[in-house]
């Protein structure tokens, strides 16, 4: 797999396909493993969405004292090993990122795996497929590496200049998340 | 012939034991590309995979579309007709629902005459049977009173088209060209939350620098990212745009050349909008002098741009003036039938464009032809089979319907692929003509408010399991596949219609066997019209992924870009709108001081009869809200969570407070999409449109009080 994850929060509208969508992955019964959240409500309309960074030593897998949480070799972390997991629920509150979720019912951890059924055929994530707003891309590491140059010039033509008490807002506005 | 359509180099995946059949989404205008995963030993739906290749959404869907599927073989389906007995619904035999309709209808039109049946229709439906609506109407019930729900959705914007276009096509330019567009106007558009999969474009268009100005009281996601948000009152939208006319003639933004030689009432137009000055407009609209100047600086020095409307500006009792005044921004600056450029409508439902051009609208026939038109009458006689004669005349509009049987002239009346129980204004009202009614029949695929008032509720199928034609928002006909058979003793909507046509005695004009016969005889039909569709075939659709009419011949290659030429009016010019400015038909007083204005949510298509079944959608958004921005609130002592109680002239009820400051702080904002006491239409005002006979949903007068 040489794609790449690719976010850009600014461009999300908030319509929650991404969910709606991670749930029709195959073996993801119906359950989301992303979320999307308003910034704030009470100020405007702009959410953004979260999912999984793939994290290359991943604080989930750190912190699961069975040993539970595996890596492929392309390096998609996958959901807690059945077998394994014995339910603490330590990843849930190890991933800065809130990803994890602990299942009650069937006294199971479950998280993204990057729709790996799909993945690994070069095929995009459900939640990428469908994002109607590109908020969430499923590109190669060069089509991201031309995003982030485009991202600068769009500045420079809008005549804005980065100076040095503002040139954090032109740092670009997103996340590249690298599967290997 | 395969019913998995992909292109070379596309992959999708295939699970094993599964087939995937080429279709679109049921719910609105954008008809986004998508495979149903269908399981190949049960036959039954288990999932949606996006179609990449599809050119005008390329694999996207929102999440209305993505969970589309789950109310095919859905546990609530209505599957055997319903009759009601002692006011409880009863499974019956289809021969025993056929019977009771056969016997009520003869006898109605016994006592009362012909007109005593009516048919209410709708555009969620496949050009195929939104043709066949009026046809039945006309021909198996000959009955004048046909209209259909598109009065509520698309009806403005036909009208203001066909008075400054001559022709009512919701897009000038295919979708795909809009990422080479410099500046988008969009006026009362939504488009993240009611049109989803069209941000794509618009986000790729701003990449390249692309402005945006939005106009909607409401500061929605793209007013948001907007260059310029007029954060306009409700309901002064003629103001607006006409205050927009005025800046552009007064900067010299006019193509001259282009107005001369392609357009009409020049001189008069610029005579009109020179009252509307932008402290003027200002003063109407309540968006400020700088932001107007702006706005307007930015779309008249753009190369190429599009001016967007949709339902904000045309649910109002002025819809077609403010769609026709719109429309002369891009006239003027000499944009329409260009590349990247020109003007749009975006249509609300699935089929809005193709259902309301064949026929289901009561003063219109097949192509756009008109009643009124000997002529017309003739062709399509013709192509029926019956004496020009024997054609019924003009009926009246939807709303209208619900007077005509409060005045005891409608009797009876057979609801398709609507439930006007939740989307008609003023309900209550509608509730109780409903009630007068002495037979009702409703065809549904699930027990809508409209079907619980029924005598006879007819199970008909969803849109996977029958197949025919649409037309999207683009004007491009599309094809919808049949991904499996009809459950239960469920029916199609043109098998019901056969069916009651062949009880009425008119068997031999519905000699229907199959979908492809319809279209045929459609084909026809359209021949000549505005909406031509001859030139269309499956097989066409297929191949070129869509044709767009008018499409006269099977050589003539379709019509992606209008009016490249000529306008469709007989002069083939354009007609500058010159109008002024009118007050919406209730504004603020003392009592109701407050604005209230209705829309949608992505999580629900129209009046939720669908949407409010599936598991995802109701979990994102079971109930219906009041937004309120926090100033607004403080005055009431409202805190997010509260109970408030809005009233309105004609009724009230209560709803959660939800505060926002992206929303006027003299304005209130409901969801429309449930029914009963849930639906906001139970306030809304039914002053209609003189021209599209619209009703004005967007603005109202309001009360507001603490509970
Ligand atoms: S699908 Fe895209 S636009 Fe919609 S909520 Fe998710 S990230 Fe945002
Ligand atoms: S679940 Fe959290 S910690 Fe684990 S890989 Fe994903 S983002 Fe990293
Ligand atoms: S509701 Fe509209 S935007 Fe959403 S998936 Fe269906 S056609 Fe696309």
């Amino acid at each position: 797999m040489k794609k790449i994850m690719y976010l850009e929060f600014e461009r999300c509208i908030g319509c929650r396909s991404c969910q709606a969508a991670c749930r029709e992955c195959g073996g993801h019964d119906a359950k989301e493993r992303n979320y999307v959240e308003y910034v704030d409500f009470l100020e405007s309309r702009q959410t953004f969405p979260m999912m999984c960074m793939q994290c290359k030593d991943p604080a989930c897998a750190r912190v699961c004292p069975a040993n539970a949480i595996q890596i492929t070799d392309d390096g998609v972390v996958l959901s807690a090993m059945e077998e394994k997991c014995i339910g603490c629920r330590n990843c849930t509150f190890g991933c800065p990122f809130g990803i994890p979720k602990f299942d009650f019912e069937e006294n199971k951890m479950y998280k993204c795996d990057m729709c790996y059924d799909r993945t690994k055929h070069d095929i995009a994530p459900m939640c990428a497929s469908v994002c109607p707003s590109d908020a969430i891309r499923f590109i190669d590491h060069d089509e991201m590496m031309e995003l982030r140059r485009k991202r600068t010039q769009l500045n420079l033509i809008e005549g804005k200049k980065p100076s040095e008490n503002n040139k954090w807002q032109y740092v670009p506005e997103f996340f590249g998340v690298y599967s290997d | 012939m395969t019913q998995f359509i992909v292109k070379p180099g596309t992959k999708n995946l295939h699970h094993e034991g599964e087939k995937l059949i080429t279709t679109h989404c049921c719910y609105c205008a954008m008809q986004c590309g998508m495979h149903i995963r269908v399981n190949e030993k049960t036959g039954k739906v288990v999932g949606v995979e996006p179609r990449y290749d599809w050119p005008v959404t390329l694999g996207k869907m929102c999440p209305k579309g993505v969970t589309a599927y789950q109310t095919v073989d859905h546990e609530e389906r209505i599957t055997k007709p319903l009759i009601k007995k002692n006011g409880e619904f009863v499974e019956s035999s289809w021969d025993e629902a056929l019977d009771l309709i056969e016997k009520n209808f003869k006898r109605l039109q016994k006592e009362h005459g012909k007109d005593a049946l009516s048919v209410y229709g709708g555009v969620s439906m496949t050009n195929e049977k939104c043709y066949l609506v009026g046809k039945y109407a006309r021909v198996a019930l000959g009955t004048r009173f046909v209209d259909y729900n598109g009065r509520f959705c698309m009806s403005s914007a036909a009208g203001g088209f066909m008075k400054t276009l001559g022709t009512d096509r919701g897009a000038t330019l295919p979708w795909p060209e809009l990422e080479h567009t410099d500046c988008f106007f969009i006026a009362g558009w939504n488009a993240a939350e009611c049109h989803p999969t069209s941000i794509q474009w618009l986000w790729k268009a701003r990449d390249k620098g692309a402005k945006m100005i939005v106009v909607d009281p409401r500061e929605t996601q793209i007013a948001r990212l907007a260059d310029v948000h007029l954060d306009i009152k409700s309901g002064t939208d003629s103001a607006l745009a006409n205050g927009m006319l005025h800046i552009i003639v007064r900067d010299g933004y006019v193509d001259e050349a282009y107005v001369k030689e392609r357009c009409n009432n020049y001189e008069e137009m610029k005579e009109k909008v020179k009252e509307f000055t932008p402290e003027y407009t200002s003063k109407i609209t309540g968006v400020s002098v700088e932001k107007l100047e702006k706005a307007a600086k930015i779309y008249g020095q753009s190369p190429r741009s599009v001016v967007m409307f949709c339902r904000g500006i045309e649910q109002q009792s002025k819809g077609v003036d403010n769609v026709s005044i719109y429309t002369s921004m891009a006239l003027l600056r000499g944009q329409i039938g260009k590349f990247a450029s020109g003007v749009a409508t975006v249509t609300g439902q699935g089929n809005g464009q193709g259902g309301r051009e064949h026929g289901q609208k009561a003063d219109a026939l097949p192509g756009y032809r008109k009643i009124a038109d000997p002529e017309h009458v003739k062709y399509v006689a013709g192509v029926w089979g019956i004496k020009p004669e024997e054609m019924p005349k003009a009926g009246v509009s939807a709303y209208e319907m619900f007077d005509e049987i409060q005045k005891g002239n409608i009797h009876a009346m057979h609801v398709m692929c609507s439930n006007p129980a939740v989307s008609a204004p003023n309900t209550e009202y509608v509730w109780d003509s409903l009630r007068k009614l002495d037979f009702l029949v409703v065809s549904d695929f699930f027990m809508s408010e409209t079907a619980e008032f029924a005598d006879v509720v007819l199970p008909a199928t969803t849109w996977a399991e029958d197949e025919g034609t649409t037309t999207n928002l683009e004007g491009r006909v599309i094809r919808i596949r049949k991904v499996k058979d009809p459950i239960g003793e469920s029916k199609t909507d043109w098998q019901i219609m056969k069916l009651i046509a062949e009880r009425m005695g008119k068997g031999k004009f519905f000699p229907y066997e199959n979908v492809p016969q319809i279209f045929e005889e459609f084909r026809l039909a359209s021949k000549g019209g505005k909406a031509d569709y001859y030139g269309i075939t499956y097989d066409r659709i297929d191949k070129e992924d869509g044709v767009f009419w008018p499409c006269p011949s099977e050589d003539h290659p379709g019509t992606p870009t209008m009016f490249k030429e000529k306008f469709g009016t007989p002069d083939g010019k354009a007609n500058l709108a010159v109008v002024g400015w009118q007050e919406p038909a209730e504004i603020p007083t003392a009592k109701y001081p407050h604005t209230l204005t209705t829309g949608r949510v992505v999580f629900h298509y129209l009046s939720g009869t669908q949407t409010r079944r599936v598991k995802f959608l109701m979990e994102q958004c079971p109930l219906p809200y009041a937004e309120l921005h926090p100033e607004l609130a403080s005055q009431y002592n409202l805190a997010n969570g509260d109970k408030v109680k809005l009233t309105t002239p004609r009724s009230s009820m209560v709803l959660d407070v939800r505060l926002t400051k992206a929303i006027r702080n003299d304005h209130v904002f409901v969801p429309y999409h449930w029914g009963k006491e849930l639906s906001v239409n139970q306030l809304t005002n039914p002053a209609l449109d003189p021209t599209s006979r619209m009703p004005e949903f967007k603005v109202c007068a309001v009360k507001i009080e603490k509970v």
